[in-house]
């Protein structure tokens, strides 16, 4: 499974893209420690105390939004699927 | 339009064998690097450069020009609206996807191949000119929008153009530059999807948007949104809620660099 980082998080990261070994009918959650086990920098940037994703933090699952079109953390993932994660977006 | 750099010791002899390929596509451009060459006769027997033209400009069958001051980017901007594709020939800094003709090393970083002039596979170099970001500005946008199989029932064309904004008051340090970052993919997805959604307004005929992406100097252009509609109503609304929603929702990013300091732009809003 691939994570796509952009902005400051890449930045905190060091790398745009992360390969992270997570196989197919894992959850979005475990995307997202395995992630975090490979940067755990970032964990403290986009987490809460609770673990949580921040507000102002976006992803998105093959650019959907996880939280509004599948089950949000507990999102079963398929292989192939693209992740991203990125700060508020600012363009224009 | 599809704005191509071609450089290497075989640049003409590539522009020549793709431009035939390219024509079965669309309507081609060419720009080549003559620093010494003007077109010859037509400087001495018509111009009025001695007299304090600018450009002089013959019309017959065809056209020529002769001027002065005219950069790659100019040209590349002028032909945008009308053409499909452009192959600028011999410009090693142009700031433009580039392909390399023969053995030479790289002066950018945004080569997109590099082949042998006599033997490259044409179709294969035809796609990868297709999946370079194409070259739009206000113009070839509005341009796109007349085109329009609905242009009959339009009597509104309104457009918004985003640049980069030195100083927000008198006494701010100048912004130089801002530096954009894009989810390819899909943030063209997501101002498409905006755009369709904005087309099934009533009155509302075509929408276009594009942002540019990677470094932007201040005073340039940044993003535009065109609306072809029936009437100036919904054009206006129309553009305005199209920057709002690109700018709310299209995953792009900025980083401000002023003479003072560089920042996400996200941290300070």
């Amino acid at each position: 499974m691939r994570w796509k980082l952009f902005a400051n998080l890449a930045e905190t990261a060091g790398e745009r893209e992360v390969d992270v070994d997570v196989e197919a009918g894992a959850t979005f959650r475990d995307a997202l420690d395995a992630l975090f086990e490979t940067h755990p920098e970032l964990r403290e940037e986009v987490t809460d105390e609770e673990g949580n994703l921040r507000d102002h933090i976006r992803v998105l699952r093959n650019s959907q939004n996880p939280f509004v079109a599948d089950a949000g953390y507990e999102t079963t993932l398929e292989a192939g699927d693209e992740l991203a994660m990125f700060p508020p977006v600012s363009g224009g | 339009m599809y704005a191509i750099s071609v450089v290497g010791p075989d640049s003409t002899a590539l522009v020549e064998r793709l431009v035939g390929r390219l024509a079965v596509e669309g309507r081609v451009a060419t720009v080549s690097n003559l620093p010494l060459a003007p077109a010859p006769g037509f400087e001495e027997s018509v111009t009025f450069g001695g007299e304090g033209a600018d450009v002089t400009y013959g019309l017959g069958d065809g056209w020529t020009a002769l001027g002065h001051e005219r950069t790659l980017g100019e040209v590349v901007d002028d032909c945008a609206p009308d053409y499909d594709y452009l192959l600028a020939d011999g410009f090693p800094d142009a700031r433009l996807p580039t392909v390399v003709a023969g053995d030479a090393p790289a002066t950018t970083d945004r080569v997109v191949a590099t082949v042998d002039a006599e033997t490259a596979d044409l179709d294969d170099l035809a796609a990868a000119v297709d999946a370079t970001e194409p070259h739009e500005t206000l113009a070839s946008l509005v341009a796109a929008v007349k085109r329009s199989p609905d242009a009959d029932r339009s009597g509104a064309i309104a457009t918004f153009t985003g640049r980069v904004r030195a100083k927000d008051a008198a006494d701010d340090a100048r912004t130089e530059l801002l530096e954009f970052e894009m989810y390819e993919g899909v943030a063209e997805e997501r101002m498409a999807t905006i755009s369709r959604e904005l087309e099934e307004r009533d009155g509302v005929l075509e929408v276009r948007m594009h942002h540019r992406s990677g470094v932007i100097p201040d005073g340039e252009d940044i993003v535009f949104v065109v609306v072809l509609a029936g009437h100036r109503g919904e054009a206006f609304r129309t553009v305005s809620d199209g920057i709002d929603r690109l700018k709310a929702e299209v995953p792009i990013f900025k980083k401000e660099v002023t003479t003072d300091e560089e920042f996400w732009v996200h941290d300070r809003s």
